[in-house]
């Protein structure tokens, strides 16, 4: 049955490596090969109204010379656009060295290692997606007559790359991802419509994350459950208050309000981080990292082991209790802060070049129960679920609140409508005095900065006080 | 030209041969040139060579899309296959419906043909400028680019499309710094023909980087009260206009009956002073959308006539799904019609309220409702610009704001692409610390 319901997808032969000859002595040079696909059924009220399939590659290159690069890329994976691009790639250096050069000296050498080769990966069928997808779709329309509206979303993106240097490691490497999103929509009594989602699933591929739809219908009656709360919510009451964040709310504040600002890129853009390392950012209760592929003794999310500039991927400190200690770089930023790079550039298609970008970024967990935590409460809010959120270089961020609960003399109370929350990332950590010694993870989503990238973000419960917006 | 006509001829057949009633593709080709500047100083040059194929088929009234990026026969047998397995896997719906031919169109737009040295004279021109007249803005990243394209849009209802197209873009997030003071960071962006002045002259890229350059020394707003926002043409574009379309006017909340807009078509929805429209063939619209993904040749529509709402923003599939119309775009090159006050006879009206430059807060809930941080924004005391603010959160309702517009400028960003005033509105909630 298998094999009538998914086929090989050929994975990148290595068309690249005898390239290297080509590469200029002494000049840091990259050649990629890469290639994303993306699957992608979407269910509107049982109709299927989105049913894609995305395969896309090619070959890039990029080369340092004297501070500036020069890339490349071609749509089309084979030895003859290699060295094309590796021609144009150094084309655009020289032009830009001759034009805007910065005078600077080569990036320090790496010594070269190779990443083991990854196994081969499989392609489920669309019917697989589609008819998972049609499961979860009929046992919500069937269950839940009421709703308003009702959305399945079932997806797989993956990156595939083989990548050659001059220095550093070489490698091949698959990082396949997949999700199932749920949204649902009910009325107010007075008619104005209230929605929420949840995603489910992670690494790996669809018919491994998803094999038995009734393994998440409990989860589907829990979340129906919050927004029959939610349509009796009330608006939170607009001001500053002590507030509960849950493992959700701690990783978006995690990646947004605190990663992007030690982004070592961002940091020579003017982050406010450039002017508080070694400082105290955060109550000494508070340490964060960004992981590469191993936190707590497990897997991460999303692992990462090698970047797409060929550095080897470590785990990157940032708050080491309350002390803000390091930033992220890319092997150029590195050098400008002279410390060793620990493998944050990464590309997100073939057509990309490498920026600084989180992996798995988290809060560490603490000693508290989350159960003391709310009782401790006497007038705040305990917030679970974010749609978005935002931050600025300045520290400041903005979340977007999708579930929440008023606590009131240390018990939860009313569910919210949407709302938001912001503050100052270093301040607002300041004021952390509980950290729960739960641990949640999510990799759902994409970070947006010139390009996306899947990202890992997660943490315990925290108790703070932040910046809330009423009516 | 001809071999992306001859491929999408193949595409067709491939699929008619193997059962497909209707069938749609897109073949192009597509190349940039991309100048980088990352904290004030060029860092990267580009040349991208891309490639694309979308195939849509219909089978049995069940529609699959493959996209590759690949024209070997190999890859695009390949992708016909697996279009039409998409569709077998999916579930009959009687309402997909694509335009009727025969038609054949040419399009040419913007400018095709990129001058290179020219995009990098402007770029590092535009770098001078800055630090010339606001010595505090630093750059943090900026993007300067030009994209072409060919592409051949071909059916099996006869119809087809080649367009050759291409433009300059320029795209910066900058700040202010002065010691260890920052203000938040702001985008300007805009999307050129031509590259025949000075790039600081256009849209609002000299007003805005004057603007963010005096937000060095915010105050906070004292406490919480309900009064006028004037919101600037991004922060209107965030918060009301996207709100209208995202979660009003469009497909997806109209088919799934989310809307609050759903039986409002010939009513007023706004102050009668506000119109919103889609402009296609605007003359200031650098590369216009020239047909939909479902091959309708495009037009200009209004959404909304002088407060009534006159138009949903409808595909033809949203349009049988709903018993509606199709619009006559894709809701592509949006214009807000301007009014007849500047931006500063506006404020000179307010006593007490706030300018909103750019606004980030949470996707607003299906009501309109919505709340968030007003970023780069100033106070407005007596009909005057004061300070700037810090940390201000403003919340308030889309439907409820655009029958409470209180003004609309007549100063429009025409960005290449949207053309939008700024916009105040009473009765939004503004809370500080």
């Amino acid at each position: 049955m298998k094999s009538m319901n998914e086929r090989k997808n050929r994975m990148l032969q290595d068309v690249l490596s005898g390239k290297k000859r080509l590469f200029e002595t002494g000049t840091h040079t990259e050649l990629r090969g890469q290639k994303n696909r993306n699957r992608r059924v979407i269910l509107l009220n049982g109709d299927v109204t989105g049913n894609v399939r995305s395969d896309v590659s090619g070959v890039s290159a990029r080369v340092y010379r004297n501070g500036v690069y020069g890339f490349s890329s071609m749509a089309e994976y084979s030895a003859d656009a290699a060295e094309t691009v590796l021609r144009a790639a150094t084309e655009n250096a020289d032009f830009m060295d001759k034009n805007a050069g910065a005078g600077k000296p080569a990036l320090p050498v790496i010594p070269a290692t190779q990443l083991p080769k990854p196994a081969d990966i499989h392609d489920p069928a669309q019917k697989i997606y589609v008819d998972f997808a049609r499961e979860v779709d009929a046992y919500i329309a069937k269950k839940y007559p009421g709703l308003t509206s009702r959305r399945v979303i079932a997806t797989e993106d993956s990156m595939e790359k083989t990548l050659i240097t001059s220095d550093g490691m070489d490698g091949h490497f698959i990082a396949p991802r997949s999700y199932l999103y749920v949204f649902l929509t009910a009325e107010t009594n007075s008619g104005a419509p209230v929605d929420l989602f949840r995603a489910f699933g992670g690494k790996g591929t669809f018919d491994l994350n998803f094999t038995d739809a009734s393994a998440i219908c409990p989860q589907i009656d829990e979340l129906y459950e919050q927004l029959m709360q939610k349509r009796e919510g009330i608006y939170a009451d607009a001001g500053e208050k002590t507030v509960i964040l849950d493992g959700m709310m701690t990783g978006m504040l995690s990646h947004e309000a605190v990663g992007h600002t030690v982004e070592a890129d961002l940091v020579l853009g003017g982050s406010v981080a450039a002017h508080n390392l070694g400082k105290t950012v955060a109550s000494e209760i508070v340490s964060l990292t960004d992981f590469a592929h191993t936190a707590f003794g497990e897997a991460c999310p999303l692992p990462v082991y090698m970047d797409d500039e060929g550095t080897e991927a470590r785990d990157v400190p940032l708050i080491e209790n309350g002390i803000l200690t390091g930033y992220m770089n890319s092997r150029e930023s590195a050098q400008h802060f002279g410390v060793e790079p620990g493998g944050n550039a990464r590309a997100w298609m073939f057509s990309d070049e490498p920026l600084i970008r989180m992996r798995n970024t988290a809060v560490h967990p603490g000693k508290d129960k989350l159960e003391d935590m709310i009782a401790s409460v006497d007038d705040g809010y305990y917030l679970i679920n974010s749609g978005n959120g935002q931050a600025d270089t300045t520290g400041e961020f903005m979340f977007g609140v999708t579930m929440g609960y008023e606590i009131k003399n240390g018990k939860i109370g009313k569910a919210l409508l949407d709302t938001t929350i912001s503050g100052v990332a270093f301040e607002m950590l300041k004021t952390v005095d509980m950290v729960s010694d739960t641990m949640v993870w999510c990799s759902s989503g994409f970070c947006g900065k010139k390009q996306p990238m899947p990202v890992g973000m997660g943490g315990p419960a925290l108790r703070c006080r932040v910046k809330i917006g009423g009516r | 030209m001809d071999r992306m006509n001859q491929l999408a001829q193949e595409i067709l057949k491939e699929a008619k041969k193997q059962g497909a009633e209707y069938a749609q593709c897109s073949v192009s080709e597509s190349e940039k040139k991309e100048f980088n500047v990352d904290g004030g100083r060029f860092s990267l040059m580009r040349t991208l060579f891309n490639r694309n194929v979308v195939i849509t088929v219909l089978k049995d009234q069940r529609k699959g899309i493959v996209q590759i990026n690949r024209f070997d026969a190999d890859a695009v047998n390949t992708a016909v296959k697996d279009a039409i397995a998409a569709a077998e896997s999916g579930k009959p719906d009687p309402a997909w419906q694509f335009a009727e031919g025969p038609v054949e169109k040419e399009f040419t737009d913007g400018e095709p043909v990129c001058d290179t040295e020219k995009l990098f004279m402007r770029t590092k021109e535009l770098l001078e400028d800055i630090g010339k007249k606001h010595p505090k803005i630093l750059m943090e990243q900026m993007i300067t680019e030009h994209d072409s394209g060919r592409k051949v849009f071909m059916t099996t209802n006869g119809v087809t499309y080649r367009t050759h197209s291409g433009a300059y873009s320029f795209s910066l997030m900058y700040s202010a710094h002065e010691g260890e003071k920052a203000t938040s960071f702001y985008g300007s962006d805009v999307t050129l023909k031509k590259l025949d002045r000075p790039v600081i002259d256009c849209a609002f890229i000299e007003r805005d980087l004057a603007m963010v350059e005096n937000q060095l020394d915010p105050i906070a707003v004292k406490g919480k009260f309900v009064g006028p926002a004037v919101l600037a043409p991004y922060a209107l574009a965030e918060i009301a206009l996207g709100t209208i379309m995202g979660n009003f006017a469009s497909d997806s909340c109209l088919i799934d009956g989310t809307s609050i807009w759903k039986d409002k078509l010939g009513e007023e929805v706004a102050d009668p002073s506000f119109s919103m429209s889609f402009e296609p063939y605007s003359e200031d619209v650098v590369v216009p959308e020239r047909y939909t993904g479902e091959g309708y040749l495009t037009e200009n529509f209004d959404l909304i006539r002088d407060g009534k709402l006159v138009s949903f923003a409808l595909s033809q599939y949203g349009a049988n799904k709903t018993g509606g119309k199709r619009a006559g775009n894709s809701g592509a090159n949006m214009k807000v019609a301007p009014g007849n006050k500047t931006l500063e006879e506006i404020v000179a009206g307010i006593d007490k309220g706030i300018l909103v430059m750019r606004f980030s807060g949470g996707q607003p809930a299906p009501s309109g409702e919505f709340s968030g941080v007003a970023k780069n924004s100033f106070l407005i005391e007596n009909g005057k610009i004061t300070s700037a603010l810090s940390e201000t959160m403003i919340s308030g309702s889309v439907p409820e704001m655009l029958r409470q517009i209180r003004g609309i400028s007549s100063d429009v960003l025409k960005d290449g692409s949207d053309s939008v005033p700024y916009i105040a509105f009473d009765g939004i909630t503004i809370s500080g610390t």
